[in-house]
This record gives C-alpha cells, structure tokens and sequence, in this order.
C-alpha cells in the first residue's frame, strides 16, 4: 500500500501546477518527489562521462526504486515498530521541509512560516534520528556501523550548521530562509560580503558531508568500512528499502533546494501565483541542481575519499568557514 | 507578503558596500589561505599556498587602488606580484630542490586541533583589534583584524612545525599578514616606505635560505627537532 501510494507521487504531481497556495505547496511537495531522481541520475551520469563511461540511463534511479517496490518486505527478527515505522516517517519529514523553505516561489506559502530554518533543521535531524535508531534495532553489524558512524559524525557537524544559522539570524534579524533569499536579491552588496560567501561554502561542505559525497564517504561501490550514510539501510528491503533509498534522494534535492534557493542562487523563483511562473520556476530549480549536481560530479572525481579519521579535519574546515563568517559580522564589515 | 519581505529586510543592519565586500572577502581569503597552510603536508605545496597568499594580498592593493583612486598602490601590488608571488617562491623552490626532502615533518599536534587552537588565537586576534576601535578612511577595519588574525595564525604554524621550511613560509606569510595591515592603516604611505617593506622580505629570505643550507648541511633533514640536543 505503501509502494502504490507513493508511485502516483511523480505521476499526478504533473498535473499540479498551482493556480492558488495550496497547489502551490502541494506542487512543492510533489515536486520534490519528481525531480530528486532526475538530478540524482544526472550526477551519475556525469560522473560517468568524466570518468569515460557512459553511465546509467537518466531513471536508472526510477527503474531500481520501481523494481524494489515490488519486492518482498523481510525484517530482521526481533525489530520492534521502529524498524517499519521510520522509513515511512523519515519520508514524511523530508517531505515537510519543502513547505518551510523556498523551492518554487519567492513569497512564503500559507505554512511557510511555520518553521525557521532551524525548525527544517530539526525536521531533517529527526528523520535522520529514525533511520539511525531502526538500523540500530537489527542488531546487523554494518547498519549499526553505519547509524553510529553518522551520529557521531553529525554532532561535530551540528554546530557548524548552528554558525551558519547565526550568520543568516545576524544578516537579516531573523531566521526565516524566505527573507535571506530576498536579502542576497535586494543587491550585489548582500552576494559580495564576506559572510554571506563563507556560510555558503561551509554549508556546501555540511551538504557533502550530509549526502554522503566523495570527501566523506562513497556512495557507490560495496565496501562497508568506509560507508556511513549508505550503510543503514543494509537490513531493508522490498518497499521499505525504495522508500529510505528515495528519501535519500528527496533529502539531497531538500538541502540542494536550500543551498540554491536561499544562499547561492535565489533567482527564478515565482513571485506570483501564475501558472507560467511556478512552471519556469520549476523548470530553473531543476537546472539549478543539475548545475550543482555536476560541480559535486566533478567533486567526487578530482578529490580522493578522506580516511574516517581524517573527517574531523573536513569538518574542522567547515567549520573554520562558518565561524569566520560570524565574526567578520560580529566586527561589523561581514 | 512581498513587502512584508522587503520591510524584514530594511530591518536589518546596514550591509558593507560592495567596495568594502570586496575587499573584506580578498582579506578572508588571504586568512584561510593561513589556516590551509596548515593542513598541507608537502612543503612544494606549501609555497605554492604561500605564492597564492600573496597573489591575494596583490589583488587587495588592486581592489584599493581602484576603489579610492591611489595610484601608487598599482606600483605596489606590480611589486609585490613579481618580488613575493614569483621570486621568493622560485628561489625557496631551487632551495627545496636543494634539499631533496619533499615531505613536511608531522606538527606538533593534529590537524583537526590545530584549525582549533588557530581559530580561538585568530578570534583573540580579531576582536582585540576590533576593541581598539581603530578608524581607517580607506579600508573597513574588519580588513585590519583579519591581518592581525594572519599574523598570529602564522605565529603558530610556525611554533607547531618542526621543519625549517615550514617555519620560513610561516615567516614569509607573517610578512604578507603585516602588508596587509599596512594596507589597512597607511595606504597612503610614500611609496618608498612599502618598498622598503619589501625588501625587508629579501633579507629574510636571504636569512632563512641560509639556514635551510647550513641546517641541512649539519644534520642532513630540514627537521628542527636534533636542534633540542644543542643544550648545554
């Protein structure tokens, strides 16, 4: 039931385009559905080019989530609730977040306000949280690997999104991601000042790290000594295996759409409710990400995976970055 | 909903002119450059970073010269460009060559700690300048903390590595650290002056390229540490 509900999600988002807010948001969150396996594929299919291949078809990515919806859904014995509940409701949270920041139109939808970028923040965490906690229950070696792995790792990374988090609250007075956007539009000051730059490079590295990208971890390939995110699904399979693996892919496109629409490039959004504007507002988000999806591409082939111990240097940069960023606001020339 | 976005925008404090961007960012990059130095383990690469340092500092002299019309300050930065991006990199790179030993000694602490000793000294460094309330009519004095910020940066990278080479960018980029300052609090300066600046850097190098020559000539490494054993 599960696989069937989600399976409409790509097909009838086509048909929403919004006239008003509300098919507005729900656009938004169908869209998210629809468009994170485009650009997940299209950094593969990059990656392939730069490595001389030719890569995977564009929905290679669709196909494998299809093929595994129609499988089999096992649970280890012994699991509690958790093990079946947090696909479903990590899915949920990283369709939530969509509603709190900007993905197709510059003004905030009815919930928008809801929540701050903090408050997507813990949305984020939470669903995280839950993977964690069911690859934990499995009591099988490499997913408890994996979900201590990244909750370790995201407690040294928690506070270089907090720094970032300061750094929009001390440009703009609040923390609301839908103001940022409109600050960094008002002019060229707002994109040349150092802090706006440095918060936006430590939260590209965050995002590497939270993807699961090259410096940190592979996401292809089957070795499990170097895996962390791509480790705690091990003990999924069938429907639930699909969702947790497309939430992967929906959480990628979240905090691309974060990135793009609120700190590098908050252009092409829709300022009103027409249908045309929401459409190519669509269309430039999606070329957006396939734009960051290939300089990640590009990432991912000239640099090396760094050694497990070797990630808090990673991390120490980010976080050397963000708090630059405070301080050059603090002394009042960020 | 719009311009209720746009009120919350008014609200908040005045941003930097793009001038003042511009120019603070270059300063940044001059300071991370600092911190990078630090990760590197291979000396060839660390002058390469200490070469793209001083680019920085160049442009910074471009970006004021442009910015408050002070046309000496295009002579400064040609200066600069050829003396400490292109000579003092080559002629510590045939000294390196020299030497045959490519790898850095590992510092005294890890790097992970090290990005965190050097934040905390750089954040006394920034907001103690910031604190002397010092006014410049040239440059944002955020530019001035950063320089103070590179300067103790440097400070450490040279107390926590234990080879020659990596104390004598450390010095090198120190130097960078003070033009920088200069920059800020005397752009005006007779040119002659910052010339002088500049040659003081040759005697340094001058200086230091000795001692990589003897050091290395002694104890056959570039390692400092055999000098502990020169107690009495």
């Amino acid at each position: 039931m599960i696989g069937s509900s989600c399976r409409t999600g790509p097909i009838s988002s086509v048909e929403q385009k919004g006239g008003d807010h509300h098919t507005a948001t729900l656009t938004k969150a169908l869209r998210i559905h629809r468009t994170h396996g485009n650009r997940l594929l299209a950094i593969a299919t990059a990656e392939a080019r730069l490595q001389g291949r030719r890569g995977p078809r564009l929905l290679q990515p669709y196909f494998d989530l299809w093929k595994s919806f129609g499988k089999e859904a096992l649970a280890p014995e012994g699991t509690g609730p958790f093990f079946l509940l947090a696909p479903v409701v990590s899915f949920a949270c990283f369709l939530t977040v969509p509603l709190l920041i900007p993905v197709l139109t510059s003004y905030a939808l009815p919930l928008g306000y809801m929540g701050d970028i903090l408050g997507g923040g813990f949305i984020l965490a939470l669903a995280s949280f839950l993977v964690a906690v069911a690859a934990a229950e499995t009591g099988g070696v490499y997913a408890q690997l994996g979900s201590s792995r990244s909750k370790t790792f995201a407690a040294i990374t928690e506070p270089v999104v907090l720094l970032v988090v300061f750094t929009v609250a001390l440009v703009t007075t609040t923390d609301l991601p839908y103001v940022l956007g409109a600050t960094i539009r008002s002019g060229p000051d707002q994109i040349v000042r150092p802090a706006h730059l440095l918060a936006s490079a430590a939260l590209f590295m965050v995002i590497l790290f939270e993807t699961g990208r090259i410096p940190v971890e592979t996401h292809t390939g089957t070795v499990e000594f170097g895996m962390i995110e791509e480790a705690r699904p091990f003990e999924h399979s069938g429907p639930y295996y699909a969702l947790l693996r497309w939430g992967s892919a929906a959480k990628q496109l979240v905090l691309y759409t974060i990135l793009l629409n609120v700190f590098i490039a908050p252009w092409g959004l829709a300022s009103t409710t027409a249908l045309d504007q929401v459409a190519w507002a669509a269309v430039s988000l999606l070329a957006k990400a396939v734009l960051v999806g290939v300089a990640v591409a590009v990432i991912d082939t000239s640099f090396a995976k760094l050694r497990l111990f070797k990630i808090t240097e990673f991390v120490a940069a980010s976080f050397l970055l963000a708090v630059l960023a405070v301080f050059t606001l603090l002394l009042g020339g960020g | 909903m719009s311009a209720a976005l746009g009120m919350l925008a008014v609200a908040a404090p005045q941003p930097p002119t793009v001038f003042e961007g511009v120019a603070n960012t270059v300063a940044v990059i001059v300071l991370l450059v600092e911190f990078l130095m630090l990760r590197t383990a291979l000396l060839r690469a660390q002058i390469r970073l200490y070469a793209v340092q001083s680019l920085a500092v160049s442009v910074l002299a471009v970006v004021i010269a442009a910015g408050r019309g002070i046309p000496e300050l295009y002579v400064l930065a040609g200066m600069s460009l050829a003396l400490k991006v292109i000579i003092v990199p080559l002629v510590v790179l045939h000294l390196l060559r020299e030497t045959g030993t490519e790898i850095a000694g590992s510092g005294a602490l890890g790097v992970a700690s090290e990005v965190i000793v050097s934040i905390l000294v750089a954040g006394f460094g920034i907001f103690t300048v910031g604190a002397l309330g010092l006014q410049s009519d040239v440059l944002p004095t955020t530019a001035l903390s950063l320089a103070v910020a590179v300067v103790l940066v440097a400070f450490v990278l040279m107390i926590v590595r234990r080879d020659v080479v990596s104390q004598a960018v450390g010095f090198f980029s120190l130097e960078n650290g003070v033009s920088m300052a200069s920059l800020v609090v005397a752009a005006g300066l007779p040119l002659i002056l910052e010339v002088a600046f500049l040659f003081d850097l040759l005697v340094a190098v001058v200086v230091f390229g000795v001692l990589i020559r003897l050091h290395h000539r002694q104890t056959r490494s570039l390692s400092t540490d055999t000098l502990t054993r020169l107690r009495g």
